[in-house]
């Protein structure tokens, strides 16, 4: 039965209360290990069409008489559209309609009169979407301004030059401290306290304190953010690269004030989106609009330039923290100020989120500032807050074990908590221990390592801990249907967006069906076509779906067995579903197909919803990494030489997707760690890394050698599959077990992301004084 | 735009007229055209027009034609270490396919402002944008009124190795086809429009090596390239990624002439680094 309940539900790691209507769930787990699909390494159900490029992603959807977008961007950080004239625009060879901003005074062709489609300020302000989508007040560099539409992409990049405009240029707000101190915030600062920080120091037979700084990170997700909007009739379509079919409908719903089921939303295949793609963006809003304007279909695709520019980040942060611990190591004070350089606009991540969740200690304050700057709004990014806060975090913990004169493992170890101390509440499951024990074969590895040091290359090992949520929650819904031919299609309008999650529902919907693989299909990705189903963010998908889709599986099951103990005129509760077959305990087999034969062309179908998150339950994630480096102490070169990682997200659906998902974290963690930087020049705001030679994304051949283990043991409280996400865990702790490893390797800190050679030898120029001063002293 | 594939130097260098381009790998030009920073009515492919190849006009000479690519160059066991070295260190294996010599040799700064087209001294403006904003991928050297870094893995080693250039019209040391920019004459090329380059001469060198800090393993512009080269007792050392132009060291205790700006202090450092790991290697 439905139940309407009150819950919260996490999404990042922000939490809202909310209303949602879910069902029991009813199932029992299946038993911990591989099973027949289930926990086995699965290739991809969609290898081989991504791989021969017939997959088709929002990138590759073309219709009859689509037009193409350029989208004109302030170059300016902050500055006022004084005047905006369009008519050198309109005229030039293509082009058939323009938007520009809500309000301003403006010029530019007549509509109606030049036939051509047009902007005028009237048109314009009569549009649904006003300043968050175009503006004439930009406060970032890259917020769009005005919009157009020509047959070509060429001929719309073309024409976006002769938009003319006269720019009031304003002088912008850059620095996040700045901010803070003039109270340019985006929310109130958020406070957190348990116990009392003072009284924890003043326990403390050792303090450390030191600030800690991270860059500013862009996705660059292979396909860059789009759209392709379409109308039928009083129907738009949008096609669309996104991590949530459903809000986008939603949102676009709301913002044209269309009835919801009148918006389609399709993502079929999707080139990546690491948080960047939760909902519509501008550019859907402006395809929607030129497409109404023009009665055509109309793409809105971001160039590389647009993407690095204006299309969400990690934003930058500055934390200045504090441990306390006494000399056994257990910890009675942690303290931080965290700064986050949000930008314009955006979300204050939890960056002390890891500081309040790791560890046991009874003294714990917290602040987070959302610094509002003219800088282009942040995006949830992979684990945002927690990649950022861990870094600081987990370098803190090492100083404090150097210090102490303590193994940074056992450091560990010593303040482990067995429940949630924020809330109080016990965990779902925290098999971080068990991680532990795992780490220690190669945490054991560092005296080999050490050893192999040889100038100028220190070699040394480092480890972090991760702590992040990955519960996923309802509501979330799957039909699956079973054809006379006895074959599955799995029906939902959630979204696969490159991590491998087809497959995962594939294999659990073959898994309760008992068939094998290739007799089960996944139909995804079309709000029209199939129930809501949750957003891929938060490490969610796997988690909210995977227990709908088996409960759906489950139902279409119950009611094949029905029919086959009426054919065979044997009792329900001795017929299962294996291999393809009804089978019977006292050894009767019948093709499945001979059973669902009996339906003609009729179908089962079975329906299924994910149930409640374990009430009074804090679910989350954990793991740690363990890396080994190699750094060159005179020129500052840090090698990433190894890289370990034993993660526990409960019940592994595929081993070899996540393991693929970890090494991906991985490698995506060390590209934060050593190279990668959005820079913006000082003075005017503008990006100045737009492109990927400038952007240094790693390349296959700063990859490490990698290792990954998974707990894999199911959360016995977590619905019918004890499945945790796995998403977002792996990237958390890379940048402070590399850090943590430069230290190991050569005594000096690195505080400060990206790990540059500057950086790397100002640590090094550190340390060296900071010996030369010891032994002075002794 | 008009694509013309002349197949003599002759017909290139009639072809150059006013606003065309020689394209050869594009693998710098076509980013440039898309970004309008050059612009150009025609382009004038002269892949068939300049020598391709490697060839060897005396023990102690190999010649190098402009349109070998770097790919071809990387292993050739004909052209000395440095270039060899600088070559395999540049890029990426698909870009070393496309690219060539004599491309690489005119290839403009990576600087970032330059790029975006900020109304920069090298752009025939005032002032230079990166010595009060971001600079750390900036110049050391010959950074009075432009900090941006020449780029060119090969011009450096090149430049060690003492190699000529020979166009339609002359032959020139690799030190004079740089030069740096002036108020009068802002390329750093100092070429006349029309003129192409066809070969190089590369003397071969007792030892040499190039070396290279980068931000990444792989398809990163030098911070600092150093290539050093050695014939009988005298050393030659030049320096990529550290100034306007290939710079010519005149011997390593010339690096504390540098004039880094606040962000390019840790070059110097690598640079010293570099030079003695170079010389030593060539020792």
């Amino acid at each position: 039965m439905a139940r309407l309940i009150r819950t919260e539900k996490e999404v990042e790691g922000r939490y809202t209360e909310q209303w949602v209507v879910v069902e029991e769930d009813a199932l029992d787990q299946w038993p911990a290990g591989p099973l027949e699909t289930v926990g086995r390494d699965t290739p991809r159900v969609d290898g081989y069409e991504r791989a021969r490029g017939e997959a088709i992603y929002t990138a590759d959807v073309q219709f009859p008489g689509m037009l193409h977008t350029a989208v004109l961007r302030s170059p300016h950080a902050r500055a006022r559209v004084k005047r905006i004239d369009f008519e050198r625009a309109l005229a030039a060879p293509g082009v058939r309609a323009a938007l520009g901003p809500a309000s301003g005074e403006s010029s530019g062709g007549d509509a109606e009169a030049s036939g051509a489609g047009a902007y005028t300020p009237d048109s314009s302000a009569s549009a649904p979407y006003s300043s968050h989508v175009l503006t004439d007040e930009p406060s970032f560099a890259g917020a769009a301004v005005a919009a157009l539409a020509a047959d070509t992409f060429a001929q719309a990049a073309d024409a976006v030059r002769l938009i003319d405009v006269e720019w009031e240029v304003l002088e912008p707000l850059l620095d996040a401290d700045e901010a803070v101190a003039r109270e340019s915030l985006l929310e109130e600062p958020r406070r957190y306290e348990r116990g009392d920080l003072e009284r924890g120091l003043g326990e403390a037979d050792v303090v450390v304190e030191a600030e800690y700084r991270t860059q500013t990170l862009l996705h660059n997700a292979l396909e860059t953010h789009q759209s392709v909007c379409r109308w039928e009739g009083d129907t738009l379509e949008v096609y669309i690269s996104t991590q949530y079919i459903w809000g986008v409908r939603s949102g676009v719903a709301k913002a044209l004030e269309l009835p919801q089921d009148k918006v389609r939303v399709v993502c079929n295949f999707m080139g990546g989106g690491f948080g960047a793609k939760n909902n519509a963006g501008d550019y859907t809003f402006i395809a929607a609009e030129l497409a109404r304007r023009t009665g055509r279909p109309v793409r809105c695709a971001l160039t590389r330039r647009e993407e690095n520019m204006a299309s969400g980040n990690r934003n930058a942060t500055i934390q200045r923290l504090v441990a306390g611990a006494r000399a056994d190591g257990t910890l009675t004070a942690l303290g931080g100020e965290f700064v986050n350089a949000v930008g314009w606009d955006g979300f204050s991540a939890s960056t002390s989120g890891p500081m309040q969740l790791l560890y046991a200690c009874d003294n714990v304050r917290t602040v987070d500032y959302g610094a509002q700057l003219n800088t282009s709004p942040n995006a949830a990014f992979r684990a945002p807050g927690f990649v950022e806060g861990t870094f600081g975090l987990e370098c803190l913990l090492d100083e404090l074990a150097a210090k102490l004169d303590l193994d940074p493992l056992e450091l560990r170890k010593r303040n482990y908590s067995d429940s949630d101390l924020v809330d109080g509440r016990p965990f779902s499951s925290k098999r971080l221990l068990e991680c532990y024990r795992r780490a220690e074969p190669h945490w054991a590895r560092r005296e080999e390592v050490r050893a192999r040091s040889e100038a100028p290359w220190r070699r040394g090992v480092g480890l972090a801990s991760q702590v992040w949520y990955g519960g996923g929650g309802p509501p979330s819904y799957a039909w699956v249907r079973v054809g006379s031919d006895g074959r599955a299609t799995v029906i939902t309008a959630m979204q696969d967006i490159g991590t491998g999650t087809r497959t995962a529902m594939a294999q659990i919907a073959a898994e309760e069906l008992g068939l094998p693989l290739d007799r089960v299909e996944v139909a995804l990705g079309d709000s029209a076509r199939g129930p809501f189903a949750s957003i891929s963010a938060g490490s969610s998908t796997t988690p909210s779906m995977g227990p709908a889709v088996r409960a759906a599986a489950a139902d279409a099951a119950r009611q094949i067995v029905e029919i086959a103990a009426q054919r065979y005129h044997l009792e329900q509760r001795v017929l299962s579903l294996r291999g393809g077959h009804v089978v019977s305990a006292d050894g009767g087999s019948w093709p499945l197909e001979e059973v669902t034969g009996l339906l003609g062309s009729g179908q089962i179908l079975g329906k299924g919803a994910r149930g409640p998150n374990p009430a009074g339950m804090r679910v989350l994630t954990f793991g740690i990494q363990v890396a080994e480096v190699a750094v060159d102490v005179e020129t500052g070169e840090v090698r990433v030489e190894r890289v370990a990682a034993i993660h526990d997200v409960g019940r592994i659906i595929n081993p070899l997707g996540a393991r693929s998902q970890v090494e991906g974290g991985i490698i995506q963690g060390i590209g934060h760690t050593l190279s990668e930087q959005r820079l913006l020049d000082p003075l005017s705001g503008s990006v100045l890394t737009q492109t990927l030679d400038a952007y240094k994304l790693p390349t296959i051949a700063d990859v490490p050698e990698l290792v990954t283990e998974f707990v894999d043991e199911p959360d016995t409280h977590l619905t019918n599959l004890g499945a945790k996400g796995l998403g977002e865990p792996p990237i958390i702790p890379t940048a402070a077990a590399i850090a943590n490893a430069i230290r190991d390797a050569t005594g000096a800190d690195v505080r400060s992301l990206p790990v540059t050679r500057e950086e790397m030898l100002r640590a090094l120029r550190e340390a060296r004084e900071r010996e030369t001063v010891a032994a002075r002293t002794s | 735009m008009r694509l013309v594939r002349p197949e003599t130097p002759r017909d290139a260098v009639a072809a150059l007229t006013n606003g065309a381009v020689a394209l050869a790998g594009g693998t710098d030009l076509v980013p440039l055209l898309r970004d309008r920073i050059v612009e150009a009515d025609a382009l004038v492919h002269v892949a068939d027009a300049v020598p391709r190849g490697v060839t060897s006009t005396s023990t102690s000479i190999t010649r190098v034609g402009a349109g070998t690519t770097l790919g071809e160059l990387e292993v050739d066991p004909q052209v000395p270490q440095a270039l060899r070295e600088a070559c395999a260190l540049s890029a990426s294996p698909q870009l070393r396919a496309m690219g060539t010599l004599g491309g690489n040799l005119r290839q403009a700064t990576r600087c970032w402002y330059w790029r975006l087209k900020f109304p920069c001294y090298l752009h025939g403006g005032e002032r230079c944008h990166a010595k009060e904003g971001e600079h750390r991928e900036h110049a050391i050297f010959g950074n009075e009124r432009c900090a941006s870094a020449h780029p060119s893995d090969l011009a450096a080693a090149l430049l060690a190795l003492g190699a000529t250039v020979r166009t339609d019209r002359r032959e020139l040391g690799v030190a004079e086809l740089y030069r740096l920019p002036t108020d009068d004459e802002r390329d750093v090329v100092g070429l006349e429009r029309d003129e192409l380059i066809l070969e190089l001469d590369v003397p071969a060198a007792d030892a040499s090596t190039y070396l290279k800090a980068m931000d990444r393993r792989k398809w990163a512009f030098p911070l600092v390239g150093v290539a050093a080269a050695r014939v009988g007792p005298s050393v030659r050392v030049a320096l990529a990624g550290v100034a306007p132009i290939p710079w010519l060291l005149d011997s390593p205790a010339a690096l504390d002439d540098a004039t880094p700006l606040p962000g390019t202090a840790y070059k110097v450092e690598l640079a010293r680094v570099l030079v003695r790991r170079a010389l030593a290697a060539t020792g």
